[in-house]
């Protein structure tokens, strides 16, 4: 092992285990030999230590929980010989085959169903359907990313088109700014609670939040669902779903902004 | 425990029983692979598809969560060959070349001992080149040996090493990038 460390590229395959402690004694010596003598690899080791330490700290909340219908199609393959003994006959073949686009088609509300399970577990008593679950995913989206974003940011509509279309590979329709409705568009961000897919297109509407949403996909109805506090407007077109999510302040007062989206978004 | 696969009955439950008490970390890994809940799930589900059928080839005494993270690296490699949608980051010997050249960190402790936003850790990580991401998050999060990792990702030990390091330098940076204000890693996405 390397018990002389003159060259600074020498010491790259040795930082990792220098870091974490696990390098040999005299291997530990060469390297605390070269680092007293070298700065920019001190600020290299230094930098390592902290990010790893740093990692290491946020282990918990960087962990994910596997959802119970995951985990219970797995326990349910480890039971079935079908599944596991004819790779002919197993619960899916592709990643693209029927069943699991179907069963993909609902991810997103499942999910969401799970996260009010999380958050809000005493509402799943009001979730009598899907689209609730939905609804409240997405009003819990709606106060996260205001809380965590610049609210007096402008957004403009175009660029965030482009942007969503080459980072996404679909593409979306962002209503603009409009003085007249007193209409600011804020950002336009990813929405992880539906499974990472859709749009979340965050305005300010009369000083207040308001969220645009957009799935790429259509749940088949158009419903009003108040929920957690905030109203959701849900419609479909163009083999979309839409919902407009906003929160105390507008009761009943949405039509003229709904009327707004509609006739921009498609 | 006996992993060996017998004909039928208890050994195989307990096989099962433990290659299921992983599912969270195959679950965190895969999204952190994919990036997508929906891909993470499939990835998952295929992972444990091939490990229930192929229990037979698990070595008794040897780490069982790196032998299922082995199958969920394959399968994630098959999975993105058949698939047009994912051209992210690849090119691991950009990735390799990539790193050093940006500009100097400053001052690590101060940018890391700042409490530092979960989310923000997230996105950083998200942000990192495949290659790095998948090194720093087996070794940091998962807590995977030198040697366990190279197995897992295919590659030499010293390469895991090296990958380990340039990580969470690469990781350093990002976040740094990250507070300034744009979100923007330094260690761009090779596409």
């Amino acid at each position: 092992m390397a018990d002389d460390i003159t060259n600074c590229r020498d010491l790259e395959a040795h930082l990792a285990p220098y870091v974490d402690g696990e390098a040999p004694p005299a291997t530990r010596r060469a390297i605390d030999a070269h680092l007293d003598a070298c700065p920019p690899c001190r600020d290299h080791a230094e930098t390592e230590a902290a990010a790893r330490d740093l990692v290491r700290s946020h282990r918990d909340s960087l962990a994910a929980r596997a959802p119970e219908s995951l985990r219970a199609r797995c326990r349910e393959m480890a039971q079935s010989p079908i599944a596991i003994d004819n790779p002919q006959s197993t619960i899916r073949q592709s990643p693209i085959s029927n069943r699991q686009s179907a069963l993909r088609r609902w991810a997103p509300l499942s999910l969401a169903a799970t996260l009010v399970l999380a958050v809000a577990g005493v509402f799943l008593f009001g979730l009598n359907d899907r689209v609730e679950a939905l609804a409240a995913s997405l009003a819990v989206d709606h106060v996260k990313c205001f809380k965590v974003s610049d609210g007096d940011r402008h957004a403009d509509a175009a660029g965030a088109e482009r942007r969503w279309q080459t980072d996404q590979g679909w593409p979306i329709v962002v209503p603009e700014t409009s003085p007249a409705e007193q209409l600011t568009l804020v950002d336009v961000r990813r929405c992880f609670t539906t499974d990472g897919r859709s749009a979340h297109m965050m305005y300010r509407w009369r000083g207040a939040p308001l969220s645009l949403y957009v799935l790429p996909e259509s749940i088949g109805r158009d419903r009003v669902v108040d929920k957690m506090g905030h109203e959701a407007v849900i419609w479909c077109a163009n083999s979309r779903t839409y919902a407009l999510v906003t929160g105390e302040g507008h009761a009943g007062d949405l039509a003229p902004i709904v009327e707004y989206m509609k006739a921009h978004a498609k | 425990m006996a992993f060996r696969r017998p004909p039928a009955g208890r050994d195989e439950n307990g096989f099962a029983d433990a290659a299921l008490s992983h599912i969270d970390s195959l679950y965190g890994t895969a999204l952190r692979l994919t990036r997508r809940a929906a891909d993470a799930e499939d990835l998952v589900q295929d992972t444990y598809l091939k490990a229930f059928r192929s229990s037979h080839q698990f070595e008794p005494g040897t780490n069982l969560k790196a032998w299922l993270f082995t199958i969920l690296h394959n399968t994630f490699r098959n999975m993105r060959r058949h698939d047009g949608r994912n051209p992210v980051d690849v090119d691991s010997e950009a990735v390799e070349r990539a790193s050093d050249d940006g500009p100097e960190v400053q001052s690590p402790e101060q940018i890391l001992s700042r409490a530092t936003l979960d989310v923000d850790l997230q996105a950083a990580l998200d942000a990192l080149p495949e290659a790095f991401r998948q090194a720093v998050w087996l070794r940091d999060v998962e807590e995977l040996s030198y040697a366990e990792m190279a197995k897992v990702l295919d590659v030499p030990m010293g390469t895991v090493m090296s990958r380990i390091s340039r990580g969470r330098r690469a990781l350093s940076e990002g976040l740094q990038a990250r507070r300034a204000g744009h979100g923007v890693g330094l260690v761009r996405k090779h596409g």
